[in-house]
């Protein structure tokens, strides 16, 4: 099918923002993990320091990325897939792209709520969104646990997803997503 | 004429020796409308850290900084940083260490005017630690009192103020500005 517009690749710049953002969401999680696992000392700040300046990352590439991709229409599904696999396929991206704006805000707020303001890495301090509120922060930081598991379920049903897509229909939608691959025709 | 001329040079001398006569009025701050804080950076992002209790005794007279002194005492166990984890790390033996060095003392030495206002060299005892801490302040009169506002640069290191895990500077700074607006009233 040579003209099948499913065959299209996405562009370097879908590659980019996609592996990226992917890169750091992982980096975020060991983090996360890691600094829970300490008791407070210098130790689990700097690491808790270290997640809010990717987190802030996270949020400044999910805002170019969403207008970006506002802007340029993506490869179209391949057109052997059922409706409900449609609605899955797109419930997921529009839950990703959600989650990649609320996770980095309400752990901004966050910080906000316990007087602990936002530096990224050091070069300059975020200001505060909230003030200090003992509450607020208690009910902020179960909205970004909640949200940070639903984050982890929706990867690994993107991630299975995409390997059924390459393993079992065979098809190139894994492929066109991987840099320095060649999606065959 | 000599007589009277004689008396007009006496008065000028009485007026002009004046103020060196006038003595330093005391006061003290009244604690409800006077601020003590501190600003420290943790992981490069700037934290603030409020002293509730302290006693400062004031004698100044705007003319005559020479014979000015100011006396602070406060209370360690008093900080506040809006968060009671960090509020316990601070009064901690790491760093603060109340259980030893309650009570952080400060008392000026000399005082000299500048341009913007004064400045002051006094010997400040931290963390069971004296070293000297210059200061600059504005000191304005008010009716029934005054106000006594300015600020200061000190390392904490030179102190001792951060032990085992908290002296790494890359994480906290060791510099930190200390700010104080007093309102003063007469003792």
């Amino acid at each position: 099918m040579p003209n099948d517009p499913s065959a299209a690749r996405y562009t370097g710049v879908a590659q980019f923002f996609h592996w990226l953002i992917a890169v750091l969401v992982v980096t975020q999680f060991v983090l996360a993990r890691w600094a829970l696992s300490l008791p407070l000392g210098s130790h689990k700040l700097a690491l808790l320091a270290r997640h809010k300046s990717v987190g802030m990352t996270v949020l400044m590439l999910a805002i170019l990325r969403l207008a970006w991709r506002l802007a340029h229409r993506p490869p179209a599904l391949p057109a052997n897939m059922t409706r409900f696999e449609r609605v899955a396929a797109r419930a997921t991206h529009i839950a990703f792209y959600v989650l990649l704006f609320a996770m980095p805000l309400t752990g901004w707020m966050m910080s906000s709520a316990k007087a602990y303001s936002v530096s990224w890495f050091g070069f300059f301090t975020w200001p505060d969104l909230i003030g200090k509120n003992e509450a607020a922060f208690n009910l902020l930081r179960t909205t970004h646990d909640t949200m940070s598991a639903l984050l982890f379920a929706v990867a690994i049903l993107h991630i299975l997803a995409a390997l059924k897509h390459h393993f079992w229909n065979r098809d190139t939608v894994l492929l066109r997503m991987l840099p320095f691959t060649k999606s065959p025709r | 004429m000599m007589k009277k001329f004689g008396l007009a040079l006496c008065a000028a001398a009485a007026l002009s020796s004046a103020p060196r006569a006038q003595p330093p009025a005391g006061y003290a701050a009244d604690l409800g409308r006077s601020r003590l804080e501190f600003v420290g950076t943790q992981e490069g992002a700037p934290f603030k850290g409020t002293f509730h209790q302290f006693n400062a005794a004031v004698d100044f007279a705007p003319e005559t900084p020479a014979n000015a002194r100011i006396d602070v005492q406060i209370d360690m166990k008093s900080v506040d940083t809006m968060d009671q984890d960090r509020d316990g790390t601070i009064r901690g033996a790491d760093v603060f260490d109340v259980a030893h060095f309650p009570t952080a003392h400060y008392v000026t030495r000399s005082v000299t005017r500048t341009a913007a206002g004064y400045s002051a060299v006094g010997a400040l005892t931290l963390h069971g630690v004296t070293k000297d801490v210059p200061i600059a302040f504005k000191f304005t009169p008010t009716t029934g009192g005054a106000t006594l506002e300015g600020s200061a640069k000190l390392k904490r290191l030179d102190f001792g103020v951060g032990q085992g895990d908290w002296k790494r500077t890359d994480q906290i700074a060791d510099e930190v500005n200390v700010a104080f607006a007093l309102t003063l009233k007469p003792r």
